[in-house]
């Protein structure tokens, strides 16, 4: 098929591009940029909820930065998904920050990187010697290729926290009930069943929104070994959707609702309600990230404990999201000081004490009982190479594909065989591109 | 009746003496397009341009920054057989019966007793405040209706509408979360929505009518219905086809309850085209076609369009005909 070459397409794009820019020219409002590059200002994004570990640590750098740089932050509080859709057309333009917190992965960060929208910042990483900080399976969301995909050799951000999923245990119900913690998978059934046998929905779910995809995942890495995830995420060989691993998956979710382990009202249930049931105690069991780790410190009411999936070596995980440097900023060098400021132990034990996982904290600083906790299970993770990424990682739209197809299992519209091959489909589509 | 005359070829037309002239500028009528220029540029600037962009972006693939690539007609291609594509247009028709159908019947038949039976025998203030509580969910802005509709539906024990069933030992049910429900309940929510329009726009449309009318109709023998359908929907013709078309256009186009309740959900149910076209520009990046399921919903709503005001002008030169 002939293609339209990119000369062709810029002359025929001049001509609307040129009326666009008229309109836009007229309609535009009144407000001017505040572009900086004048060394004295660092324009800052990020998402990370006022309360969060994330935040309180970049605070106190934020406070660290003007005193020892003399410069100015001039910081914008922004939601995760405002930047994640609009953060291309933003970083096209010069109304770019200089340094901007952006999510991890190839439809994401990869995304930028391959269209060039964020700066390539490894002669930064030498210079400061980030990489040092950082172990290897956190280096791979931070680096892509230049098709976008994670695990390349350029780095296009710097994370500052890790994060995984586990399982989350009520204590104080298991001990009511009379029952253990569970060490095996066997053992994690075995409590299921105990539950339901005693009229209680064990798992805390959500079909509407990410934990029940994070679950059916979960369950795939329990099956598979690491090629299989470097297929899946790094796109190494093709993925079979009908494989053991996925066909387990998805054959035990089915199961899970089937047997009463899931609540068969699971596919409009948000996020938030299958958090909430585990912190007043109505779930006893939560399969998910360490980011709902200081939230229950705060409100759950109760002994609990997080651990990894049993009898998993893989676990979903990575890296936290990314301090990424647009390629428009226009004070470079102010950011890469900022990112340093950072890394240092004291901000990271702020992260640490306050229900985050560092990438790069003094252990003695972790002061806080329950935090040294959590940092140990994800130490665990890391040390077996147990970061496995998420599910939607690999296409852009790929989780609200998982949704949909999850809700479409859960609720008996189709077969694991047709879920498994919506997915599949979907999959292949959205990574044609990079395979 | 005004006539229609035809001028002589050649001839010059002149207007009917009885009708006043605008004065003239020597020069003629240029300097008056002076005046249509703004509005000609906010035109230009917000529709032509961005539907001109779209069309072309429909021959593209574009992820949204750099240039977009040329590929022919493949997003037409694709969906023929995209079976997401043709879910949503497929729910658009539910979105017709729930946004237009339902609501302009339900709407005539209430007006028509807000006016003849309510408004005569308990005054015309009973009938305004009735109007007023009708129309009440059109000013809620629907990101609030759609977040308290969430919290109603929401599945087992905490939503409201399933604590209530319980009191009469109905089960707890996933309104939301199962195929029929979501979407019956969405199509719920938009008629509850949308009755305020047709029940406003009739009413003020039947003070046209003189109340003699009905009188002399009843004194006849009428009853109501005879009274509703040779009157009120005789005179309200011209309210019936406004309402029809403004709500079919957006009922093609809905979207903000679908994004707020839904998002589509489940598997899909609930999907409609600009939903889907959002979810492609916004989520998976796929411009090009994502342009090309709104220029299909831009073609089908000129299309409803100009059918609409087509039959409209037939029916009116029939009238005018004495047909």
């Amino acid at each position: 098929m002939a293609r339209f070459t990119r000369t062709n397409g810029r002359r025929g794009l001049a001509a609307v591009g040129a009326l666009t820019i008229g309109a836009l020219a007229l309609s535009a409002c009144a407000g001017g940029s505040s572009d900086g590059g004048d060394g004295d200002t660092l324009k800052l994004w990020h998402y990370e909820g006022e309360d969060s570990a994330m935040a309180k640590a970049w605070n106190e750098a934020i406070a660290v930065f003007e005193e020892e740089t003399g410069a100015t932050v001039e910081f914008e509080q922004k939601s995760f998904e405002q930047i994640q859709k609009t953060a291309s057309q933003v970083l096209d333009s010069d109304a770019a920050p200089d340094l901007m917190e952006f999510n991890k992965g190839n439809a994401t960060a990869g995304f930028l990187a391959s269209t060039g929208l964020i700066a390539d910042i490894s002669d930064a990483v030498d210079e400061y010697g980030w990489a040092d900080k950082l172990a290897p399976s956190l280096q791979t969301t931070a680096k892509y290729s230049e098709d976008g995909v994670m695990g390349g050799d350029t780095w296009y951000g710097i994370p500052n926290y890790g994060e995984f999923v586990g399982v989350y245990y009520n204590e104080d119900a298991f001990a009511e009930a009379g029952l253990e913690i569970p060490t095996t998978y066997d053992e994690f059934v075995d409590v299921l069943d105990a539950f339901v046998a005693q009229g209680i929905t064990p798992l805390a779910e959500a079909g509407a929104e990410y934990p029940l995809g994070q679950l059916w995942y979960q369950l795939a890495l329990a099956q598979a070994d690491r090629q299989f995830v470097n297929d899946y995420q790094l796109y190494e060989n093709p993925v079979d959707w009908q494989g053991p691993e996925l066909t387990a998956a998805t054959e035990t979710l089915k199961e899970y609702v089937d047997k009463g382990y899931i609540s068969s009202d699971v596919s409009s249930v948000k996020a938030e309600d299958a958090g909430v049931s585990f912190i007043n105690g109505t779930a006893p069991i939560f399969v998910s990230g360490s980011w709902w780790y200081g939230r229950f410190v705060e409100e759950a009411g109760f002994d609990w404990s997080l651990q990894a999936f049993p009898d998993s070596k893989l676990s979903l995980g990575s890296s936290g999201n990314l301090w990424v440097v647009p390629e428009n900023a226009a004070n470079k060098e102010l950011a890469y000081e900022f990112i340093d400021i950072t890394m240092r132990p004291e901000i990271q034990a702020i992260i640490g004490n306050n229900g985050g996982v560092p990438v790069a904290a003094e252990p003695a600083d972790i002061t806080d009982e329950k935090s040294a906790e959590l940092i140990a299970t994800f130490n665990g993770v890391l040390d077996n190479d147990g970061l496995s990424f998420y599910p939607d990682w690999p296409a852009a739209g790929f989780y609200d594909v998982i949704v949909r197809e999850l809700q479409g299992l859960v609720t008996g519209t189709q077969d694991v065989e047709a879920t498994n091959a919506n997915l599949g489909a979907e999959y292949e589509e959205g990574t044609a591109d990079f395979r | 009746m005004s006539v229609i005359t035809r001028a002589e070829p050649g001839a010059r037309t002149k207007l009917p003496p009885e009708q006043p002239s605008i004065p003239q500028r020597k020069g003629g009528t240029a300097g008056y397009w002076l005046y249509l220029l703004p509005g000609f540029v906010l035109l230009l600037v917000i529709v032509i341009i961005p539907l001109i962009f779209n069309i072309y972006l429909t021959f593209t693939e574009w992820r949204g920054v750099r240039t977009p690539e040329f590929i022919g007609l493949e997003n037409w291609f694709k969906i023929f057989t995209d079976e997401d594509f043709w879910t949503s247009f497929t729910n658009s028709v539910w979105m017709v019966l729930a946004m237009v159908v339902i609501p302009t019947t339900i709407g005539l038949i209430v007006a028509a007793l807000l006016f003849d039976v309510v408004g005569r025998k308990f005054g015309g203030k009973v009938g305004s405040f009735l109007r007023a509580t009708y129309y009440l969910p059109q000013i809620l802005p629907i990101a609030v209706a759609g977040i308290v509709i969430g919290w109603m539906f929401r599945p087992g024990a905490t939503g409201s509408v399933n604590q209530m069933l319980a009191v009469f030992g109905i089960p707890a049910y996933d309104w939301l979360g199962q195929m029929p429900s979501a979407l019956l309940v969405l199509m719920g929510v938009l008629v509850w929505v949308q009755l305020g329009y047709p029940i406003v726009v009739f009413m003020a449309a039947l003070q046209r009518v003189d109340p003699e009318l009905y009188e002399a109709a009843e004194l006849d023998g009428a009853n109501w219905f005879q009274r509703f359908s040779a009157i009120t929907m005789s005179i309200i013709r011209p309210e019936i086809f406004v309402v029809t078309l403004t709500c079919t256009i957006a009922a093609l186009k809905v979207f903000g309850p679908v994004y707020i309740i839904t998002q589509g959900g489940p598997a899909g149910a609930t999907l409609v085209p600009a939903y889907y076209a959002y979810t492609e520009f916004f989520t998976k990046r796929n411009i090009g076609y994502g342009a090309t399921i709104a220029t299909v919903l831009t073609v089908l709503v000129v299309v409803v369009s100009i059918i609409f005001i087509r039959v409209q002008n037939s029916m009116e030169r029939k009238e005018r005909a004495g047909l």
